[in-house]
């Protein structure tokens, strides 16, 4: 599986010369907790609400600082067309909840690990269904394998 | 995704009574109407990049509009 479909939610990008007072707007507005920083086009950092917070509220720092001042970078990528399972290696390397994914170095979206934990819980509901239904219901007296003989 | 100017995004809610979002198209950055779009959130928000995911449905204008 690529990494791009794996994806659950959209991605918003803003300039680092937006303010965190606009930052948090955007969170609100659009629903999300994180957004990428994007200077022209090239991906420069990611800032979180928890950035917001750690960052700029516990620093006193004013609502119209610039977010370039409390994102984190460098950014850890992904490439869109990664397998899935070299984005659980990076997710294990770096001890990150997010990964900006990018195509051909621009970025495209975001993946998190809560994106991947539902996936996983959804494959694991699958495979436990037959298993729980025997447990429950007993197991299966499958018919005998039919020969046909001409 | 394929979306022009004027165009709404609607962004479902992931969560329990998570309300939908929406986004009105500004200008158009990809090829052929495809993404990045510049947008604008609710009315007069905030202008941002936005990169549609698999959560986001355009209702194109005159579709809107009525």
């Amino acid at each position: 599986m690529r990494t791009i479909e794996a994806v659950r939610r959209s991605g918003v990008g803003i300039g680092p010369e937006r303010t965190i007072r606009e930052a948090a707007g955007i969170m609100e507005q659009a629903g999300i907790g994180a957004i990428a920083v994007i200077d022209g086009d090239h991906l420069v950092g990611i800032v979180t609400d928890r950035d917001l917070v750690r960052r700029g509220l516990a620093r006193d720092l004013p609502a119209d600082a610039r977010v370039d001042a409390v994102m984190t970078t460098p950014v850890v990528t992904v490439d869109a067309d990664a397998d899935l399972h070299d984005t659980f290696a990076l997710f294990r390397t770096h001890a990150v909840r997010r990964l900006a994914i990018v195509r051909a170095g621009q970025f495209v979206g975001m993946i998190t690990i809560d994106d991947l934990l539902i996936d996983l819980a959804g494959d694991l509901s699958d495979l436990a269904r037959p298993v729980t239904a025997e447990v429950i219901f007993g197991s299966h007296d499958y018919p005998s394998p039919v020969t046909i003989s001409t | 995704m394929r979306a022009s100017v004027g165009d709404r995004i609607v962004i479902r809610g992931h969560r329990v009574r998570d309300p939908d979002r929406a986004c009105e198209v500004l200008e158009v950055r990809g090829v052929d109407g495809g993404s990045p779009y510049v947008v604008r959130w609710g009315d007069g928000g905030h202008e941002t990049l936005f990169f549609p995911g698999p959560d986001a449905a355009v209702e194109h204008r005159e579709h809107a509009s009525k």
